[in-house]
């Protein structure tokens, strides 16, 4: 067969070749676009049949295998179910707080921008490659750049388009890289632990004093996006049942306490599988001074950004300051469960042409 | 010319596609501890020692390019890598022209391990850096294992697909 051409001429020849393409591609060859588009569609009735083979197979064994743990899981997936019931009643008016309060302000926000819905019909096959393949393409209106997410926040990022297909670059993929910016309250933990404050009532009574039996608390929190001009602010409401002597009459007390937000920006990048995403700080001194392990970390929005500001990414949860420097490695654990992810949505947001080739 | 054209390409894009459904379809949805078991690769280092170096670098470039136009990756990065490990595998006939199977598998290995270690350093080359890491090694190591163990099922297919016959040896006459 190769009678004409000895081991390192033939070997030669594919390296030059595959160059060639690498190159060709790189450059961003129409051809080679089209070339990807067929044979999408040649593979796809393959993947079909390879696939109508190998379900009953995999259920099989599923059903022999893994009943047990099944069951398991959806019964601890039933308790998560009844305590987003309650999470969720209060997470949706917190939204339409927010989007009027953005209306107020003439501020745009994600939920401006409308969404594709799609499902996750492959995975990569490659260990060097974080991505998926879903069901939507450029007959749907989705294109090279915009953000994908499903409910639990951001996913990655549309890198290839076909017409009935896209491929999603996933966050934790090394070549991701989004604006993010982290929202934490200085001296507040925002994992939830309180901190040691002295807290009063408008009577001036220290709360820590109120220690009857029936004394009982609640408050609500809320945070208000304010223009760019404007500090951002927090404010808290609480209002105290206080007893006051034997009768214990019940008197609300509220008390307001002026918190500031704050907004760190940077650039967050995948590692790879299973790793957490790391987060580079424009400001590099601020890693230090004001990120705390568990604030939240959303995109920044801006011209130059991928995504619409406010888009969920994930929670802080390691800050180490590293020897030698100002600045501290933060690392962010997406919300996104990446290796269950069955239906996402493309929001449909044309990044700044500029920003998709970083 | 006209036979690495049109000899086995015939057979090996059919058997290719088929390769890679099964490779998308299964491998890819079923990792073994995060890893993901490399069917193609082992097709090709099967082909390679079946065969030999430069049929299993043909072998490596052709499915290497199907994999690369079904997927993410630059066209040409996975035809490198392939291509590398079909070779490498196939040096098993620089020692026997009709080796056992176990000294196959043996450079099956080594030509898996190849292949999948070229992969990130490709892809630094490319500009897309970021997974040569400590924990690749593991990787590596496993799915060379499968190919390995998967190599002495597969030389045969390889063998039909590069249209290679097997040398029947005969007794000389005394």
């Amino acid at each position: 067969m190769f009678s004409g051409l000895s081991r390192r001429r033939v070997l030669l020849l594919v390296v030059l070749t595959c160059v060639l393409l690498i190159t060709l591609d790189k450059s961003g060859n129409p051809v080679i676009g089209r070339v990807r588009s067929v044979f999408a569609r040649v593979v796809q009735p393959i993947d079909t049949a390879v696939e109508a083979v190998a379900l009953p197979i995999e259920r099989a064994w599923n059903g022999i295998a893994n009943y047990d743990d099944l069951e398991r899981e959806n019964e601890a997936l039933w308790d998560q179910i009844q305590h987003m019931k309650g999470n969720d009643v209060e997470a949706r008016s917190a939204v339409l707080e927010y989007r009027e309060l953005l209306k107020l302000n003439q501020l745009t926000s994600k939920f401006q921008y409308d969404t594709v819905a799609a499902q996750v019909v492959g995975d990569s096959p490659s260990n060097f490659q974080n991505t998926v393949e879903i069901s939507v393409g450029s007959a749907q209106g989705v294109g090279i750049g915009m953000p994908v997410t499903d409910g639990a926040g951001l996913i990655g990022r549309i890198t290839k388009v076909f017409p009935d297909r896209s491929i999603v670059l996933l966050i934790t993929d090394p070549q991701f890289s989004v604006p993010a910016q982290v929202l934490s309250t200085p001296g507040v933990d925002p994992t939830g632990t309180t901190q040691p404050t002295q807290s009063t009532t408008l009577s001036g009574i220290p709360e820590s004093d109120l220690t009857s039996s029936t004394t009982s608390s609640t408050s609500t929190t809320t945070t208000q996006p304010l223009p760019p001009e404007l500090t951002p602010i927090e404010s808290s409401t609480s209002s105290t049942q206080a007893p006051t002597g034997n009768n214990a009459t019940t008197s609300p007390a509220t008390t307001t306490t002026i918190v500031e937000v704050v907004r760190e920006t940077g650039l967050l990048e995948g590692q790879g599988n299973d790793k957490p995403m790391l987060l580079r700080f424009v400001d590099t001194t601020s890693s230090v001074t004001n990120v705390k392990v568990g604030a939240i970390v959303d995109t920044a929005g801006g011209n130059s950004g991928l995504a619409p500001q406010g888009i969920p990414i994930g929670i802080i949860t390691k800050v180490q300051k590293q020897t030698g420097s100002s600045s501290a490695l933060v690392e962010v654990t997406p919300n996104a469960s990446l290796k269950r992810l069955n239906f996402v949505a493309v929001v449909l947001f044309q990044p700044n042409p500029s920003a998709i080739g970083k | 010319m006209r036979n690495i054209i049109f000899g086995p390409l015939l057979r090996l894009v059919p058997v290719g596609l088929i390769a890679l459904s099964i490779q998308r379809v299964v491998f890819a949805n079923h990792p073994v501890g995060d890893i993901k078991l490399q069917f193609v690769l082992a097709l090709v280092v099967a082909a390679g020692a079946g065969g030999g170096s430069d049929r299993g670098a043909v072998a490596g470039f052709v499915l290497g390019l199907l994999y690369d136009a079904s997927g993410n990756t630059p066209l040409g990065l996975m035809a490198l890598s392939y291509g590398l490990a079909g070779m490498t595998a196939g040096y098993v006939h620089s020692f026997t022209p009709d080796p056992q199977w176990w000294l196959a598998s043996i450079f099956a290995f080594f030509g898996a391990a190849v292949g999948e270690a070229a992969i990130p350093a490709a892809e630094v080359i490319t500009g897309e850096d970021g997974w040569i890491t400590t924990d690749i090694w593991v990787t590596v190591v496993v799915v060379a294992g499968f190919a390995a163990v998967m190599c002495p099922l597969l030389m045969p297919i390889g063998r039909w697909m590069m249209g290679v016959k097997r040398k029947k040896w005969k007794a000389m006459l005394e």
